[in-house]
C-alpha cells in the first residue's frame, strides 16, 4: 500500500496522481491520508521519483471535474477522485457520469460543493465596522491583521466544503471596490479594493474581528423579517430544507425562528398579520 | 414615525405578493467600480421565513396608503390597517444597507395608489433612478407597475428595473367587478402590452438600452373567488403566449384582518397553490398544454400530481423503453424530470440503461416504476388499471396540527 498525503491541495495531488498513473499503480494499491495516520500503513514497494511508461490521456472536462469534486471534504477525499481518473484513463468513461456507481458518489460531492458555494453567496452576513477618524488607529489596526488596509465589512461564515477560495470571488463583483474580510475555523479571504487575498489559515486576528464585530444597527433587518413572514403560511419542513439548521447559528435573524414558528402555531390569529401590527392603530381612507 | 417603524408596517403590507425572485437578470459586476451590486443571472435567496418562502430581494411598499378598495387586498382603503409612507430616499439606505450586508440581491417596490396612478408610478420610478443613476447600484430591481399609469412612465420604469409586473390577481372580469371595482382587465393587459411592446423594440439591438431584462411577470389570487383552476391555467398558457411572460405566481388567498365577507377566512389553500404551480411547470419546462391538463371546467387533483395525473390518463403511452423512447416522452414519465431525462440519455450512448441506474439517479421509483421498461425490468403493474395505480401512488393527507386552527 502507498500512502500519500498533498496537504488538501488540489496541485499536489494532480502531481501524484499524475506520477501513480504512469506507473500503472492499481487505485486498490494507493490511499491519501493525512500525515499522522501515515505510519498506520507501510509500503514495502519502491518506485522511482520519475514518471513512469504509462501515457494517460483525459478528456479536460474531468480535469475541471475532478478540481471541483476535490473541494469537498470527507472520507476518500482523495482515492475516489483517483479511481475515476484511473478508469477513464483506461478507456472507461461512464466513470464520469451520474448513471455509473463511482460517477454517482462523483456527481453527489460536485453538487454538494456547488450547494456549499451558493451558501456562502446566500448566507454569509456581513456586517460594517465603524469609521474611525485617526489615521493612526487606522494602521495600528492593519498592522495586528497583518494587511495593508482595514476592511470596511467582515464576516464570519463555516462552510462544510473548502469552497472559500473560489467561491468568494462573487462578493468581488458585488462589493466594488469596498474592503471586505472573510473568516472561517479553517481560511480566511481579504479583498483589499483590487485582489483577494487568500489564507489557507486564517489568521487569529482575523477570526476575532469577524466574530465579535459589533452591529448597532442591525435591528431594521431583524424587523424586517419578522414582518415579511406570514404566519399563516407556517410551513418550517419547508424552511429546514432549504435553510439548513447549521446555519441558524450564524444568521441574525436566526434567533427569532423558533419563537415566529411557536408564535405562529400557538396564537389565536388565523390571518396574516404580525401581531406587532395588529395591536396598532388603523386608519381607514375615507375619499 | 421611525424607520423602523415604518418598515414594519410596510413589509407587513407586502407580504402577500409571491414573487421575490432575483434570477433572469443580465450579468453585472461592480468589479473595479464605483458604487455596489452585481447580478449572475442565478437568484439568490438569502434567507428563508417560516412559513418556506424565499427572502431574495427587500419586498416592500413605498406606501400602503391606497384610494382603491379591492376586496381581497389588506390595504383597500377600507380597511382599519395601520398606514405609512417611505420618501423615496428611505427606500434607497434601506435597500443599500440590506444589500451590504448581503441580507437582499436587490429591491421589489410595490405601492398603494395614492393621488393618482400616475402620480405612484412616478415615485416607484423615481427609486429606481435614484438607485441606478446616484448610487450606481448594480444589483436586481423589480417594480411592480400600476396598470392605470401613463405608458411613457411604465416605458420609463423598464430602462430601470430587471424586471416588471402587472398583477392580474383575478382572471376574470367578472372576479374583477365583483372584488375589485377600481381595475379593469383592459387596462392591465394593455400594461402588459406596453411591456412586451418596450421588450420586443430593443430585442436584436445590442446597443440600445436594456429594457427588463429579467422579464415580465404577474400574479393569481387563488382561492379569493371561485375560480377554478382550468380558468387559472388557461389564463397563464395565454399570458405565456400573448406577452412572453417570464413567470406567472400564484397566491393562495391568506385570509387578512377585518375580512370583509365577499372574501373568505379560511386556511391559505396552499396545497391547491402547490398543484398550481406543478402544472405551470409543466407548461413552461415541459411542453405540455394546458388542455391536456385540464381539458374542461374543474380543478387540478389534490390528491395526485399533475404529470402523474396526465400519465394515468395515458397508459396506451406507457411502458416507456427507457433505451429507445424519445427524450421528451422520458420527461413524461412520472418520477423522471428533465435533468434525469438529460443523463439517461447521455448513460443510454455508452451502454444500455439497466433498472438499478434509476436508483442512483434519483429517481422517484415508486411514481416511475409502472410506466418505464429497462433492461433488466418490465413492471408486473403495467396491467393494473390506473383506478388501482392512483389509489397506490396518491399523497396520503399529513396528520393535521389541531392547535394550529383549532
Amino acid at each position: 500500500m502507498i500512502v500519500l498525503d498533498c496537504g488538501d491541495l488540489f496541485d499536489t495531488w494532480r502531481q501524484q496522481a499524475r506520477w501513480l498513473l504512469s506507473h500503472q499503480i492499481n487505485p486498490d494499491q494507493v490511499s491519501w491520508s493525512v500525515p499522522e495516520d501515515a505510519d498506520l500503513f507501510t509500503s514495502d514497494d519502491h518506485y522511482p521519483e520519475q514518471l513512469g511508461p504509462f501515457q494517460a490521456r483525459v478528456p479536460l472536462e474531468l480535469v475541471e471535474l475532478l478540481q471541483n469534486a476535490a473541494q469537498y471534504c470527507g472520507e476518500q477525499r482523495w482515492s475516489l477522485l483517483y479511481e475515476v481518473l484511473w478508469r477513464v484513463s483506461h478507456g472507461d468513461r461512464t466513470a464520469m457520469l451520474a448513471g455509473d456507481k463511482l460517477g454517482s458518489e462523483l456527481h453527489r460531492r460536485l453538487k454538494q460543493v456547488s450547494r456549499e458555494a451558493h451558501h456562502l453567496h446566500a448566507f454569509l452576513r456581513f456586517i460594517a465596522l465603524p469609521v474611525s477618524p485617526n489615521p493612526k488607529d487606522l494602521a495600528v489596526k492593519a498592522a495586528l491583521l497583518e494587511t495593508q488596509s482595514l476592511p470596511e465589512y467582515v464576516a464570519w461564515h463555516e462552510p462544510a466544503h473548502d469552497i472559500l477560495r473560489s467561491a468568494s470571488e462573487h462578493f468581488v463583483g458585488r462589493l466594488g471596490r469596498h474592503r471586505w474580510m472573510i473568516a472561517t475555523p479553517k481560511d480566511g479571504v481579504f479583498y483589499d479594493g483590487q485582489q483577494l487575498i487568500h489564507k489557507r489559515q486564517c489568521p487569529d486576528a482575523w477570526q476575532a474581528l469577524a466574530r465579535n464585530a459589533d452591529d448597532p444597527h442591525g435591528e431594521l433587518w431583524l424587523t424586517y423579517y419578522s414582518h415579511i413572514f406570514n404566519p399563516a403560511r407556517l410551513n418550517p419542513r419547508v424552511m429546514q430544507g432549504h435553510l439548513p439548521a447549521r446555519f441558524w447559528k450564524n444568521l441574525p435573524e436566526g434567533p427569532l425562528i423558533p419563537a415566529l414558528i411557536s408564535e405562529a402555531r400557538t396564537g389565536k390569529q388565523r390571518d396574516g398579520q404580525a401581531r406587532k401590527i395588529a395591536e396598532r392603530k388603523g386608519k381607514v381612507i375615507r375619499g | 414615525m421611525q424607520l423602523i417603524d415604518k418598515l414594519s408596517i410596510l413589509a407587513d403590507a407586502a407580504k402577500y405578493d409571491a414573487s421575490c425572485a432575483s434570477s433572469a437578470a443580465p450579468k453585472r459586476s461592480s468589479e473595479g467600480k464605483s458604487g455596489i451590486g452585481s447580478s449572475t443571472g442565478m437568484g439568490i435567496c438569502h434567507s428563508y421565513t417560516p412559513d418556506g418562502r424565499c427572502v431574495s430581494l427587500l419586498k416592500i411598499l413605498l406606501t400602503n396608503f391606497c384610494l382603491y378598495d379591492c376586496q381581497y387586498c389588506v390595504n383597500r382603503r377600507s380597511s382599519d390597517v395601520p398606514r405609512a409612507r417611505f420618501t423615496p430616499e428611505e427606500v434607497v439606505t434601506l435597500t443599500l444597507d440590506f444589500y451590504r450586508r448581503n441580507c437582499v440581491s436587490g429591491l421589489f417596490l410595490s405601492s398603494g395608489i395614492i393621488r393618482s396612478a400616475d402620480y405612484t408610478m412616478e415615485q416607484l420610478v423615481r427609486v429606481a433612478k435614484l438607485l441606478r443613476e446616484e448610487h450606481e447600484f448594480r444589483g436586481y430591481i423589480h417594480l411592480k407597475t400600476i396598470p392605470e399609469a401613463d405608458p411613457a412612465l411604465i416605458e420609463e420604469a423598464g430602462r430601470y428595473a430587471d424586471r416588471l409586473s402587472v398583477n392580474i390577481e383575478l382572471p376574470t372580469q367578472l372576479g374583477l367587478q365583483t372584488l375589485a371595482p377600481e381595475k379593469e382587465m383592459g387596462s392591465i393587459k394593455q400594461a402588459m402590452q406596453t411591456i412586451y411592446t418596450g421588450q420586443q423594440t430593443v430585442l436584436n439591438e445590442p446597443r440600445a438600452p436594456r429594457f427588463t431584462p429579467a422579464g415580465q411577470s404577474t400574479q393569481m389570487i387563488v382561492g379569493a373567488d371561485d375560480t377554478d383552476d382550468s380558468t387559472l391555467l388557461h389564463t397563464a398558457e395565454s399570458l405565456y403566449g400573448d406577452f412572453r411572460l417570464k413567470r406567472v405566481y400564484y397566491s393562495a388567498f391568506s385570509p387578512i384582518p377585518n375580512s370583509p365577507k365577499s372574501v373568505p377566512l379560511a386556511a391559505p389553500p396552499l396545497m391547491r397553490e402547490h398543484r398550481l404551480y406543478q402544472a405551470d411547470f409543466l407548461l413552461r419546462g415541459y411542453g405540455y398544454r394546458a388542455n391536456e391538463l385540464l381539458d374542461g371546467p374543474g380543478h387540478l387533483a389534490l390528491d395526485i400530481d399533475p404529470k402523474l395525473a396526465w400519465a394515468l390518463e395515458h397508459r396506451d403511452v406507457f411502458p416507456l423503453d427507457l433505451n429507445c423512447a424519445e427524450p421528451a416522452m422520458i420527461a413524461r414519465i412520472p418520477g423522471i424530470g428533465i435533468r434525469t431525462t438529460k443523463r439517461l440519455v447521455e448513460l443510454r450512448r455508452q451502454r444500455r440503461i439497466r433498472y438499478e441506474d434509476l436508483t442512483r439517479l434519483r429517481c422517484v421509483l415508486a411514481k416511475a416504476r409502472p410506466f418505464i421498461i429497462t433492461s433488466d425490468y418490465h413492471p408486473r403493474q403495467a396491467e393494473s388499471s390506473s383506478v388501482m395505480l392512483r389509489e397506490q401512488l396518491r399523497d396520503r393527507p399529513q396528520p393535521q396540527q389541531m392547535a394550529l386552527w383549532g
